[in-house]
């Protein structure tokens, strides 16, 4: 009995023994410790739930630029030293209030600063606790010009807000011949889609065309009544604020009914494969909003040379071709690459130097393949990077997309008006 | 001043509309009235029909419709498979039989999303077909888009054909009698698991096909089953638990519901305006619209 005792006493001393150490261990770990070789940077984005498609594209972005810097330069390089980057995920779960514990979690777990989530949504969650915690944070996806109507000192977006990009591709499409003389805007009842819509309207208002009618309504609307509306109203255009699932539910309830306007401009994700495999025959001829394809003609310069070597790079790692969404996610990382060499402090960062770094992105210019990236210092785009310029682009007949326009961009002629759903 | 032309085309998209709550609403009904399971995987069979038409289409020239009788079969094997399961779980010592029921359905629905989107990714997949294309316009009526109208009258079809086999013949007999009271049912000799594996099978197969056309109307994704979930509930709500004609009723309202309150009011009431209707239903007439369901409790 005594020696079982002495056994039970042995056994719970080893236990807790080592779960002291492995609890001590994970501090260190989680916690980041004050001596870390490598910049550790959070991630929040939607991994679950209904925005996994575009969580999905923004981390391959990050971990695209993650992955090429350590790969092809050793890390990043401070002091003649070089430290490896390594981002931590946490999930979203296409929930507000879900990021916004991913965003405490990334603060409490030591990172040195934050990329941010896919979504205006989340990110409108997310930039509060970024600001409470003093963490920089740049977001490589959220378009709705509301996130940064707010004056957020510590967040700052590489893509530019959806009322610019929104406003400028109607603009560009109105300016296409034959000049339409009314259009039908549509948009999905949430932040970015609602943007969208309105920025729509608004261009078409400033451009002196009829707007026959704005309506809003819930992402899982039956879509004949939508069109049916539309039908009736007969415009020359239709444009539609909203995430893939309702521009693909959109075309085809068109195509059930006969909708026929001389074309539909959609916004977001009208070049992406969830859309060409989504709407099928319904997908070509469409028009879209984008800021970057690969075919686009910049420059290059911080680690990729050009947007077709960003792209290149994207189809060897993951198989398929990246849009404006992973580039701007891309672009993000590309950008605090930038920013940390210019603060020269070796990682973990401290407070101090996290604040020193909000000066040093205020004031950064970087040239990527993205495009030039610079962040606004006052007014409604307040630390939004508005540099990069509004592309339209229609999908051609294998869904691949070509820029035609705004007129100095364009590199195709638009198929304008669009055929008949029956005679393509 | 109404414009008819409207008018009579949102009349139109709503009974199509309902048509397509009417091929999911059968086999729920059924499953409730028969085996007295609610089935929180009925949206997960549609989300896994759809997919089943993606992936078979390309196989019969891009043409989505061939994929049903593959579909209908598998279903219902799979369905049959599974029925002991869930009889399993719904019967013997085990307290609170139709949460035990509940649990298990999640379960599988939980499973069956996650296994889409680990195979499929969360892309939309398209389920092409050129047979249903385009619509068939009535002068002076309006359009009718062809998917959903043969969608409607698949729907309509199963749901008669259900009736005659439940009304009309031994084995729907059976069912019933099981359906009235278990235990007498197998006093009288009835297999009662062989009985219920047909009706579960008949469920799910109805319900996967149903997925297969919903997919041509829409496209398919592995996060579309919750909202079909979401309906089929409204369905058994409105035409009665386990009352199978009051599934057509239930339908015409919902679908006609949604479009007039899309079109009519504001399409960003229109599922204020679905949950009062069912809130109304639920307090006025628990046994549904005609009175003629189980109650709900």
């Amino acid at each position: 009995m005594t020696r079982k005792h002495g056994d039970r006493r042995t056994f719970l001393k080893g236990v807790g023994g080592a779960a002291t150490a492995v609890g001590l261990a994970g501090c260190a770990g989680l916690g980041g410790g004050s001596e870390r070789d490598f910049f550790k940077l959070g991630a929040v984005t939607s991994l679950s739930g209904d925005l996994r498609f575009g969580g999905g594209v923004t981390q391959r972005g990050y971990d695209l630029w993650a992955d090429t810097i350590n790969r092809e330069q050793g890390g990043i390089e401070i002091d003649g030293e070089t430290y490896e980057v390594e981002i931590e995920y946490a999930d979203a779960q296409s929930n507000p209030s879900a990021g916004a514990d991913a965003a405490s979690q990334m603060i409490n777990d030591g990172a040195d600063a934050v990329l941010g989530p896919y979504s205006s949504n989340v990110t409108l969650a997310v930039c509060p606790i970024m600001e409470q915690n003093s963490m920089p944070h740049i977001t490589g996806s959220a378009e709705s010009p509301q996130i940064w109507q707010e004056g957020y000192e510590y967040s700052f977006g590489t893509i530019p807000t959806v009322s610019i990009i929104g406003n400028e591709a109607t603009s560009a499409l109105l300016n296409l011949d034959p000049q339409p003389d009314s259009v039908y805007v549509t948009a999905v009842n949430e932040p970015f889609s609602v943007a969208t819509g309105e920025s729509m309207r608004a261009a078409a208002e400033e451009a002196g065309i009829t707007v026959e009618n704005y309506e809003e309504f819930p992402r899982d609307t039956d879509y004949t009544n939508v069109v049916s509306a539309a039908q009736d109203a007969d415009p020359d255009l239709h444009l539609h604020g909203g995430h893939i699932g309702s521009h693909v539910n959109l075309v085809n309830a068109a195509e059930q009914l006969g909708y026929n306007p001389d074309g539909f401009l959609m916004h977001y994700g009208v070049n992406t494969g969830s859309y060409k495999d989504g709407a099928g025959a319904q997908g070509p001829y469409t028009f879209g909003a984008t800021v970057w394809i690969p075919s686009v003609d910049r420059s290059g310069g911080a680690l990729f040379d050009s947007p077709q070597a960003y792209a290149d790079a994207s189809e060897a790692a993951y198989g398929s071709a990246p849009d404006y969404t992973q580039a701007g996610s891309t672009a993000a990382g590309v950008v605090f690459q930038e920013a940390f060499k210019e603060l020269g402090s070796a990682p973990p960062l401290t407070q101090d130097d996290k604040d020193e770094l909000i000066g040093i992105l205020e004031e950064i210019e970087v040239n990527t393949f993205y495009g030039d990236v610079a962040f606004e210092t006052e007014g409604e785009y307040f630390h939004n990077n508005i540099n990069t310029q509004t592309l339209l682009i229609q999908l051609g007949e294998d869904g691949s997309p070509s820029i035609v326009g705004p007129e100095e961009a364009a590199t195709d002629e638009a198929n304008y008006p669009v055929p008949a759903w029956d005679e393509r | 001043m109404v414009d008819l032309g409207l008018f009579t085309q949102i009349v139109i998209n709503g009974l199509l509309l309902g048509g397509i709550y009417v091929t999911i609403g059968v086999g729920f009904s059924l499953a409730f009235g028969v085996l007295e399971v609610v089935d929180f995987a009925v949206g997960e069979y549609v989300m896994v029909g759809a997919f089943m038409g993606a992936v078979l289409a390309p196989l019969f020239g891009a043409e989505g419709v061939f994929a049903i009788p593959i579909v209908l079969v598998v279903f219902f094997g799979v369905g049959a498979l599974i029925q002991p399961l869930i009889h399993h779980v719904t019967t013997g010592d085990r307290p609170h039989p139709l949460l035990m029921g509940l649990v298990f359905t999640f379960g599988l629905a939980t499973f069956l999303r996650g296994s889409v989107l680990t195979i499929f990714g969360p892309n939309n997949q398209d389920v092409p077909s050129s047979l249903l294309t385009g619509g068939v316009t009535v002068p002076g009526v309006g359009t009718f888009p062809v998917v959903r109208t043969v969608t409607a009258v698949f729907g309509v079809t199963a749901l008669l054909v259900f009736m005659y086999y439940l009304y009309r013949t031994r084995g729907g007999m059976a069912i019933r009698a099981i359906a009235e009271d278990r235990t007498n049912a197998r006093l009288m000799g009835i297999n009662i698991n062989r009985y219920q594996s047909i009706a579960y099978g008949a469920y799910a197969a109805l319900t996967g096909s149903a997925g297969v056309f919903i997919g041509m109307i829409f496209t398919a994704n592995p996060g579309m089953g919750l909202q079909y979930t979401a309906f089929a509930f409204f369905m058994v709500v409105l035409a009665g638990m386990g009352y199978l004609p009051g599934v057509i009723l239930a339908g015409i309202v919902l679908g006609l519901t949604q479009s007039f309150t899309a079109v009519y009011i504001s399409g960003n009431l229109v599922l204020l305006v679905l949950f009062a209707i069912i809130y109304v239903v639920l307090l006025v007439s628990p046994a549904g619209i005609l009175g003629k369901g189980e109650w709900a409790t």
